[in-house]
């Protein structure tokens, strides 16, 4: 199934990180214009594809965790310790027949993303 | 059994594999087929880690490119801080040798606290190292995005890059 999927894990407890919101934009000309916003369930996963597979065109697609939130939410997180809050990923659609999983993880201080399966 | 899966990638494509590459042997053998060596490309690893333990303020930065397991050279990195809904450009300044650039990002009196931002131009690197990549590329410019909270400290930035994922953290 093609479109975009994305997974959000806090590798600093080791579950998934629940409650994250999540903007899904696409460059439009210019400007990043907002397709969709949705927030993590419990298993770190957006309930639908943040872009399903019928809205899947090649271009530029920006997505921004709210992790800031989620972070200053969890139990135990010292504000001064969050060092990375806001993280945007920019990647390509490059073929809209395939499907674009970008999981990230995060902790306070740490960030990483993928091209998933 | 997909978050098992997905935890096994990220550490072996980027977690660990940069670690090793970071704090690990210093003669490490260049592969063959690797990044030639040849101007501002990544050549053999020659060079012991650096501590910087001990310095006064500042932002450094240290790119690898986990795809070749070499240093990140040439890669060209735009510095800006946030200014309202903007992002304000400070400076840009391309890795030397052993993907470090040749000065700290910001030392001293111009390390404010702030929201920044480091675009790494990871595209343009593995394009001009030859590698097959996708047209638009996956990652092209990465933005990279972190708070400094605290003007008198030092903040490391250490990057793990691939054509299809990357990493960063704050460092020492």
């Amino acid at each position: 199934m093609a479109g975009i999927s994305t997974h959000v894990l806090d590798t600093d407890r080791g579950r998934p990180a629940a409650g994250v919101r999540i903007e899904l934009s696409v460059l439009d000309g210019e400007r990043w214009r907002l397709v969709r916003s949705a927030v993590t369930n419990a298993d770190g996963r957006t309930d639908a594809p943040i872009l399903p597979a019928d809205e899947a065109r090649t271009g530029q697609y920006e997505l921004v965790f709210h992790v800031g939130d989620y972070f200053r939410q969890r139990p135990g997180t010292a504000e001064a310790d969050i060092f990375i809050d806001d993280p945007v990923v920019r990647f390509a659609i490059f073929d809209a027949r395939q499907h674009y999983h970008v999981p990230m993880l995060c902790a306070p201080a740490s960030f990483t993303t993928y091209r998933g399966s | 059994m997909d978050r098992i899966a997905l935890t096994r990638r990220s550490l072996g494509g980027l977690g660990l594999g940069g670690a090793v590459a970071v704090a690990g042997t210093p003669s490490q053998a260049q592969p063959s087929g690797a990044a030639p060596a040849s101007g501002t490309q990544p050549g053999p690893l020659a060079a012991a880690p650096t501590s910087q333990a001990g310095l006064g303020p500042r932002l450094t930065l240290h790119a690898i490119d986990n795809a070749h397991g070499t240093p990140g050279a040439g890669l060209v990195c735009d510095l800006s801080i946030r200014e309202g809904e903007l992002y304000r450009p400070i400076k840009t300044v391309t890795t030397t040798a052993n993907g470090r650039p040749a000065e700290p990002l910001l030392v001293d009196d111009a390390l404010k606290p702030g929201r920044y931002e480091v675009l790494l131009h990871v595209g343009a690197y593995f394009a001009a190292l030859g590698v097959a990549l996708p047209s638009p590329n996956f990652l092209d410019r990465v933005p990279i995005r972190f708070q400094i909270r605290d003007p008198r400290q030092r903040y490391h930035l250490p990057v793990l890059f691939t054509p299809w994922g990357y990493s960063y953290y704050r460092g020492s």
